[in-house]
């Protein structure tokens, strides 16, 4: 089976090693010895942290513990420390004397042997005996105190916490420091922090939030599913089976995306066993129909059609890597440079510049000329060891990181590793930066291999395909076997899977720039890789620990691109959510003082529509990369108010509802005008490609869709083509023509999703050529944001009502906005 | 390569705390000793184990590495903040062999200050 490989591959493995400390986590062998009670046998370091005994001594007077053994890459080497005379092992009883005349040391017992009367007319000056433990260490030449970067390394642990370990070890020997910080299960869990003490508190306060996340994401998959789903069965071009079945997408938050996996039931009849199999979703169809290829071929009821249940199988892989990720980055010194570590837990390190010849030109070869702000970003990036990025809408991201990059992967310090959160950024990256000419490798999740992809050239698995097509490649050979027959035999299949995975590590290894989501780093095929240099888009929509699993490779040099001005990442847990969870590493870090080098110009928006989202959201410093002319709607007859103002607000009364489902919202006279406005644009020479509809509720989504298609007043299949999604799903992409329908029209309640100033950013950046917002500003003007937003369109004469085809200025009044209050 | 320089907050060491561990530390000091009494009570007198001849013919690789066939082969270690460091033999057990292995020791230290001091009393003679 092709996911074998990860469900038995153990995350964040790091490099932890058995004999680091207990209590910081320290792990040189010179530096640690181990508590030789046969039922103890930890390990501990010399140092004190902040503590007033060494971390050794301090376990055993704690534990009563009285015998030690030095570790084997010690200086001693594996040696027991006893008297040398009597054998007695008590170290707080030994200490070392010297010979009277020679250089050499022997460790001696103080009761009896230092009192012992024939020793005194000997060789050894027994006036100088020098105890094991002095100061409350052990004799710093014998175990070493770690040096000043290994402890601020190390976890810093406080005396309570060790007299609380200690105490907890009596009962559970095995008890780990993270045991004693576990919340109740009903206790609230503690909240994100601005700094962190070590990468163990850190881990204390991310671990249990994702675990809350991904106990919340399980609970709401499995409970999805269904049945009495009817099934058309199909086979595909790798010979296996397809079923393609409508998965309604209800009012709830899941949304199934390529590459998740489906248990496929059948409960049986006359003809036909009880059956069942899973499979990978390859394909959603506008039309709410997915395709599922399954993994086995047998068996299958392929004469049946109806009564079939569909279940989701839930998987842990996203949720272990972020764990995973911490542990590495607690435990493993190399996981990421030391810089890097403080600097991610907030801790106060100096300046440092990256030592790196420049480039003459920041562009690259196959991408657009890069603007002023552009080759700031560039330039500053290349010389520092973490930098931010902020990319507002349409200001090229994409082309500035694709630069980056190249300038990195040409300063020959190893491959570069790019990451996004999405798949879909990641294709847009890896296209990018593999017309500057780079060798390009995108890894893809194995589940996703069968989904098709814009840059399938440069994914994994294709290469490994067409790597060696000659008829003497034993690969090639078992490929087609394997794709003639769709399975091979078991000795087959082994050798098919060694020949396989050599490729992939062949052709991973000769490329420049490696490319994979940010859970997709923490593929096990990429263990054994060490990126010094790694970039993340997107990154402000990523969760920290997600971040975090590209960096743990052994980043010395960051780039983190994002806009902490649009929406961050989704947390379907709500307890997460209020904990922080939502709260990206990129915006951590801005608040930590690390400014972001803005990108400053747009090149996506007509300039009357950047003009709003330029001065509420980037201080006015948002400058236009277009001209009004070049996003004149030419030969596009539409009733905007003001001429060459290609915007207008357009005012609605119409109630709210609750949907269905009872956890959303629909608008009816809304939905009943976006239908009208689209017809507008359609009779006026707009194509349905060029538009797309944005709201805020799944209930008015789910609507407008249904509405459109029954009472539009052209063609059905135009008001099919035609996007109707949610603003967090439009995030990151454009269209030339955006209707906004803003839904919330009460009195008494609030406006809910619109209230997140994120969210409206986004949703006033999605447009090239005009925009249209319908909601009620009665009730959306109490929001001091919306409030300046309808002032700016009436300020304009863009706020207006009545028929499309006579539009009047509206007189609505606005209601005073409410104090915000943060 | 990867220098790092940290400001750190400087850790101060709860007085009460170390007041307390002191405490502890003396008494299983106390109770080790009180226990290695009445063990040995009753005891027949202890054979004397440690070598006297150890250091014939020896005296001449004094200072030299690699005494012996399992001698240490840690580098000197730089770090000892200024403080020169002098090699020592170690004798240790293995079974009931002995063995010397080589460490260096902070010179300083009172172990090696007392033999200098000797050799230096020696060599005047
Ligand atoms: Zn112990
Ligand atoms: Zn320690
Ligand atoms: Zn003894």
């Amino acid at each position: 089976e092709d996911t074998v490989d990860d469900e038995n591959y153990e995350y964040g493995k790091g490099d932890f090693t058995e004999h680091a400390c207990r209590y910081c986590g320290v792990s040189n062998p010179a530096c640690v010895v181990r508590c030789n009670v046969p039922s103890c046998r930890k390990w501990f370091c010399n140092s004190r942290g902040n503590t007033s005994g060494s971390h050794i001594v301090n376990h055993l007077v704690r534990a009563k513990h009285k015998e030690v053994c030095l570790h084997k890459d010690s200086p001693l080497g594996e040696t027991i420390l006893e008297c040398y005379n009597c054998g007695c092992r008590n170290v707080f009883l030994l200490g070392f004397i010297s010979a009277k005349t020679e250089s050499v040391v022997v460790l001696l017992c103080r009761e009896p042997c230092l009192s012992v009367n024939a020793l005194k007319d000997m060789n050894w000056d027994l006036s100088q005996w020098c105890p094991l433990i002095d100061d409350r260490c052990f004799l710093q030449w014998l175990v070493k105190i770690p040096s000043e970067q290994e402890q601020l390394r190390a976890r810093q642990i406080s005396a309570q916490q060790i007299n609380k370990v200690e105490e907890l070890w009596k009962t559970n020997p095995d008890a780990s420091l993270e045991d004693l910080e576990k919340p109740g299960v009903d206790d609230e869990p503690q909240p994100v922090a601005l700094k962190y003490e070590d990468a163990y508190q850190y881990q204390n306060v991310f671990a249990p939030l994702i675990k809350l996340e991904a106990d919340y994401d399980k609970m709401m998959k499995e409970s999805q599913s269904k049945d009495n789903v009817t099934i058309r069965w199909d086979i595909g071009l790798n010979k296996k089976r397809i079923a393609y079945f409508v998965f309604p997408k209800e009012d709830n938050e899941l949304r199934l995306v390529p590459g998740d996996e489906l248990r496929l039931r059948y409960s049986g009849d006359a003809a036909h066993p009880a059956w069942q199999s899973v499979g990978h979703v390859i394909k959603l169809t506008a039309q709410e129909e997915v395709a599922l290829e399954l993994r086995a071929s047998q068996g299958v009821p392929v004469d049946a059609n109806h009564g079939f249940s569909v279940d989701f199988v839930w998987k842990s892989t996203s949720f272990d890597r972020e764990q995973g990720a911490m542990k590495t980055f607690a435990v493993d010194e190399t996981s990421v440079s030391g810089y890097i570590y403080h600097h991610l837990l907030g801790h106060e390190v100096e300046v440092q510049m990256v030592r790196n010849t420049l480039p003459r030109r920041f562009g690259a070869p196959g991408l657009p000329e890069l603007n002023a702000s552009q080759v700031f970003a560039v330039k500053s990036v290349l010389q520092r060891p973490i930098s931010l990025i902020q990319g507002p809408p349409g200001t090229g991201k994409t082309v500035t990181s694709a630069a980056i990059v190249y300038h990195m992967a040409k300063q020959g310090q190893g491959q570069v590793l790019v990451c996004a959160p999405s798949n879909v950024a990641v294709d847009q990256l890896a296209e990018k930066i593999s017309a500057t000419g780079l060798k390009v490798v995108r890894l893809c999740a194995k589940s996703r291999e069968a989904v098709s992809s814009p840059v399938e050239h440069l994914t994994l698995h294709y290469q490994v395909r067409h790597l060696d097509t000659s008829d003497k490649s034993e690969l090639h050979k078992l490929q087609q076997l394997k794709d003639e027959q769709g399975e091979l035999s078991s000795s087959d299949e082994k050798k098919y899977k060694a020949l396989k995975r050599a490729t992939e590590r062949e052709i991973s290894q000769s490329a420049d720039v490696i490319c994979c989501t940010c859970v997709g780093a923490g593929d096990p095929r990429l263990a054994n890789f060490r990126f010094r240099q790694v970039l993340i888009d997107e990154s402000t929509q990523a969760t920290e620990p997600e971040c975090l699993i590209p960096l743990v490779l052994g980043a010395k040099q960051v780039v983190l691109v994002g806009d902490h001005c649009q929406l961050g990442p989704v947390i379907m847990c709500k307890k997460a959510a209020r904990a922080g969870l939502a709260q990206s590493l990129f915006e951590r870090l801005v608040l930590l003082g690390l400014k972001p080098i803005r990108l400053q110009v747009q090149y996506r928006m007509h300039p009357s529509l950047s003009e709003f989202p330029s001065n509420s959201f980037y201080e006015g410093t948002l400058q236009n990369g277009v001209t009004v002319n070049e996003r004149q709607s030419s030969g596009i007859d539409f009733p905007w108010p003001v001429p060459n103002r290609p915007m207008f607000f357009y005012v609605q009364m119409g109630q709210e509802e609750i949907s269905a489902s009872g956890t959303s919202y629909l608008n009816r006279t809304e939905a009943a005008n976006v239908e009208k406005i689209v017809t507008t644009f359609l009779r006026s020479g707009v194509v349905p490609s060029q538009i797309g509809v944005i709201t805020p509720y799944e209930g008015q989504r789910a609507y407008i869709v249904n509405y459109m298609s029954r009472n539009g007043a052209l063609r059905q299949q135009l008001y099919k083509e035609i996007e109707v999604a949610s603003v967090d799903s439009f995030q990151g992409r454009e269209k030339d023509y955006i209707i906004l329908s803003c839904v919330r029209s009460n009195e008494h309640q609030g406006i809910g999703f619109l209230n997140d100033p994120r969210r409206l950013n986004v949703a006033l950046t999605r447009a090239r050529y005009g925009i249209v917002i319908l909601g009620n500003p009665k009730v959306l003007s109490k929001q001091p944001l919306w409030n300046s937003l309808l002032t700016h369109y009436k300020e304009h004469e863009c706020l207006v009502e009545g028929p499309l085809n006579n539009l009047k200025q509206s007189m609505v009044q606005f209601q005073k906005p409410k104090k915000i209050y943060n | 390569e990867d220098e790092v320089h940290v400001r750190q907050k400087v850790a101060e060491v709860d007085p009460v705390e170390e007041a307390n561990f002191d405490q502890e530390l003396k008494a299983v000091l106390q109770e080790s000793m009180e226990q290695r009494r009445l063990e040995l009570r009753g005891r027949p007198a202890l054979n004397m184990m440690i070598p006297m001849n150890l250091f014939e013919g020896s005296s001449r690789d004094h200072h030299g590495r690699g005494i012996g066939g399992e001698s240490g082969d840690e580098a000197l270690d730089e770090e000892t903040g200024g403080n020169k460091e002098v090699q020592v033999k170690v004798l240790v057990k293995r079974g009931n062999k002995q063995q010397t292995k080589q460490m260096y020791i902070p010179q300083n230290c009172s172990l090696v200050q007392s033999t200098k001091q000797k050799e230096a009393a020696e060599l005047q003679e």
